[in-house]
């Protein structure tokens, strides 16, 4: 007996919603940015769960280039914030608000 | 339910190895109590007022950062090597090697650039450009005192 | 990448079309020599040299990409690298349109790191790898190469936008198109997995065939896969709802990077968005259609509707941006031949003027790149005669007065809009286009004006005094000593400027940006005196749309 697939699916939604939400939500950078991630990897969770389902392996082999691309999203990431906050304390979006308009 | 079967035994396993760590430790380590005098930093008598600043230089994230980056090309390396012998031949190996070359660069640049030489810290490049006096007047003109940002 | 990996017996043989993927190759292998050669050098490489490399590179692309087109035209569109990237009319129009912005963007650029003195092969590196990412999504046949290049478009696009470390709006900019980058990455992935979950592939071609074939009843899936990969097209092409960012990263961006930003990401999600929407997905057109319709007159409306009250060139331009997108958006809704066709012709001629003001923009803003308060533009012609001539040009094809691009560019669209039947929306363009010709002539109203030594501030009308007083007070919280640079906010040295009278110091117009702006000026004089070769162009492009 194996879990439906169907229930993989609604895991990662609801992955991907409490991702989004966070993004929307949480002020601090750090945090946003592992929503993002979240909602990626619930992303990859889908395509795995798919291609299981549809017993078809690319959508496996996509998984892969997701880890990749998430990882040298987080760095550049990393590093703007790491660049900003050479100056700063916090890491609160709220600080940001220099432009308005 | 045969299924579970793998994920049960792996569930007593991690279980086992962790009370097992447990009392091992408890066996194998000194049985001498420290004193308070033991604990406290410097072991000296002073007492801090407060707490010593965690610093980690921005280096330190910057060397995490890139190994994430070179780390996670590998993920590349598996599958090329599982079908490789198989199908790929001598096309597949030019291809990798393409690849190789070009993360080499980021290498060969990061090197250069010293993102990976410790050591006492070093401007690379002069972070400032050349003062004139316009900038400094400039610089001045906007100052707390003047309304800075009014209308950024 | 299906044939990759699936256990086909045979010993694999993989054929590369190469012609397909050399203008991307051209542009990447730039950055790697450039990357390289500057590494190995003890000294850092002169600038000048970097640029040349660049603008070898791009010039290489382009003629790839001409070679590219004609055959394409002498041998018909055909799918390469197992059906990931495809050679078409298409594919090769948005090579052709990357790799010529890439050379004014280079020589703008460069114009700008000489002003700022910041040496370095990163810029230039930066903005050839994101160009050959756009020209993947131009290209793209599987929705996966679609996210993959709108990933290499986007995260050297971050970089590039914290460029002036000595700015702290650029990081702050950069930082905010991050994390709503991200965001939209995150939502287009999510409806690729969708997708992918409903139909079973994520190949262009196959998806419409299997749309083609079998009727999916409950297309619930499907649908809201098609509205999420919407969302993230809409994000990067700063279209209505998801426009947030816009004005923020614009105003934040150094200015070249803003031009850059707003010719080659523009070009790259409008590519891959008409592609999948058009071709794969034109069955469920009936479904998709409203939601366009309502983001682009959301577009249009707000683009335009904003703009006028802004006190900021760059967010003036960052809405009117917004603007053109709802305009470029018109030839998808229509989902027709024409409407493709109208929209290319839109991008491209966009893509010149975009690049060509900020260009501008970026000299007026003078070292530091802080001042693009309107106030600047006072009198600008007497000044510098050339440079407001040639924004003038650009606001002025903007604003879609002929004969420049931007005239043609319009009516191609309006025109998809007609022949679609869209008439309620053809009405609204123009509406907008009218409510955004009026900002457009007040910049070039201001530069023509004697310049006047008081009241500047006046001059622009009771609008400024109401959105003043807000602003001021939430950045008197702001601690601005705090940063060891003390970075002018760009408002504050425009004061000064304005408070010191004209011209402190005469604005200096670098080499490489005059030659920039010639090529822009040049482009959307040329092709708007003669249109027929663009639209002959965009048409080709068109008709040669892989199947």
């Amino acid at each position: 007996m194996s879990v439906p697939y169907q229930w993989d699916i609604v895991l990662s939604m609801l992955l991907f919603s409490i991702g989004a939400v966070g993004v929307l939500v949480r002020r601090n950078i750090l945090v946003m940015f592992m929503c993002i991630e979240l909602m990626l990897n619930a992303a990859n969770l889908a395509f795995v769960s798919f291609a299981r389902h549809l017993n078809d392996v690319a959508g496996q082999a996509i998984v892969f280039f997701v880890l990749v691309v998430a990882a040298a999203e987080v760095v550049v990431g990393l590093g703007i914030v790491v660049a900003m906050f050479r100056r700063r304390r916090g890491a609160t979006a709220d600080d940001f608000h220099l432009m308005k308009g | 339910m045969e299924d579970y079967l793998p994920i049960f035994v792996l569930l007593v396993l991690g279980i086992l190895f962790a009370s097992l760590s447990f009392v091992g430790s408890a066996l194998l380590a000194p049985r001498k109590k420290p004193t308070s005098a033991k604990l406290a930093p410097y072991e000296c008598g002073i007492i801090p007022d407060r707490e010593p600043p965690q610093r980690f230089p921005v280096r330190f994230y910057l060397v995490a950062m890139i190994f994430i980056i070179f780390d996670i090309e590998i993920v590349f390396l598996y599958p090329f090597a599982v079908i490789y012998r198989q199908f790929l031949g001598a096309f597949g190996l030019v291809e990798v090697l393409v690849f190789a070359g070009v993360v080499l660069v980021s290498f060969v640049y990061l090197v250069s650039n010293g993102a990976l030489s410790w050591g006492p810290a070093r401007h690379l490049r002069p972070a400032q450009p050349e003062r004139t006096s316009a900038s400094t007047i400039s610089r001045v003109g906007s100052g707390p005192g003047s309304g800075a940002d009014r209308a950024a | 990448m299906t044939a990759l990996l699936a256990a086909t017996p045979a010993h694999l043989t993989v054929k590369i079309a190469y012609l397909s993927i050399l203008p991307m190759l051209a542009l990447l292998g730039g950055a790697l020599v450039i990357l390289v050669w500057s590494s190995l050098l003890r000294r850092p490489l002169e600038t000048v040299w970097i640029t040349s490399l660049t603008v070898l590179a791009a010039t290489a692309a382009l003629v790839l990409s001409l070679m590219q087109y004609f055959d394409v035209i002498h041998h018909g569109a055909h799918v390469a690298i197992d059906g990931a990237i495809v050679s078409d009319g298409f594919s090769a129009f948005v090579a052709v349109l990357v790799s010529a912005a890439v050379v004014v963007a280079a020589l703008v650029g460069d114009g700008w790191l000489q002003q700022e003195t910041i040496r370095g092969p990163e810029f230039h590196v930066l903005v050839l790898v994101s160009a050959s990412g756009a020209m993947v999504m131009g290209a793209a046949n599987d929705l996966i190469v679609v996210f993959l290049g709108l990933e290499i478009l986007s995260i050297a696009l971050y970089v590039l936008a914290a460029f002036n470390a000595r700015r702290r709006q650029s990081g702050e900019a950069a930082l905010k198109y991050f994390v709503l980058g991200g965001f939209s990455s995150a939502v287009f992935l999510y409806g690729i997995a969708l997708v992918y979950g409903s139909t079973g592939t994520t190949n262009l071609p196959q998806i419409a065939s299997y749309l083609a074939q079998n009727y999916v009843l409950h297309n619930g899936m499907l649908l809201a896969g098609l509205a999420l990969l919407l969302v993230g097209f809409g994000f990067k092409a700063a279209a209505v709802p998801f426009h947030l960012w816009t004005p923020d990263v614009y105003q934040g961006s150094p200015s070249p990077v803003t031009g850059f930003m707003a010719a080659v990401a523009k070009v790259g999600a409008f590519a891959a968005l008409l592609r999948v929407f058009v071709s794969s997905f034109g069955l469920l057109r009936a479904d998709w259609q409203p939601a366009v319709w309502v983001i682009a007159v959301a577009s249009l409306l707000l683009g335009a509707s904003v703009a006028l009250v802004q006190r900021d060139i760059k967010r003036m331009l960052a809405y009117s941006s917004i603007n053109h997108a709802g305009f470029i958006l018109l030839g998808l809704q229509a989902g027709s031949t024409k409407g493709v066709e109208g929209s290319l012709y839109y991008l491209f001629a966009y893509s010149f003027l975009a690049l060509g003001s900020f260009a501008v923009i970026s000299v007026v803003g003078g070292p530091g790149d802080g001042r693009h308060g309107l106030d600047r533009y006072r009198g600008l012609a007497r000044r510098q005669p050339w440079l407001a001539g040639a924004l003038a040009l650009f606001l002025v094809a903007q604003a879609g007065i002929p004969p420049t691009t931007g005239f043609w560019a319009k009516l191609e669209v309006l025109q998809a809009a007609a022949g679609a039947h869209s008439y309620a929306l053809a009405v609204i363009a123009m509406l907008s286009a009218v409510i955004a010709g009026f900002f457009y002539l007040r910049v070039v109203v201001l530069m023509y004006s004697p310049a006047g030594a008081t009241g500047d501030g006046a001059a622009t009308g009771t609008i400024v005094d109401t959105v003043e007083p807000a602003r001021a007070v939430g950045d008197e919280g702001e601690p601005v000593g705090v940063a060891p640079g003390g970075e002018a906010g760009s408002g504050a040295v425009a004061l000064l400027e304005a408070d010191t009278g004209e011209s402190a110091e005469p604005l200096v117009i670098p080499g490489t940006t005059g030659i920039a702006l010639a090529l822009c000026a040049g482009a959307t004089v040329v092709l708007g005196i003669y249109p027929a070769w663009l639209t002959d162009f965009a048409h080709q492009a068109t008709l040669l749309f892989h199947p």
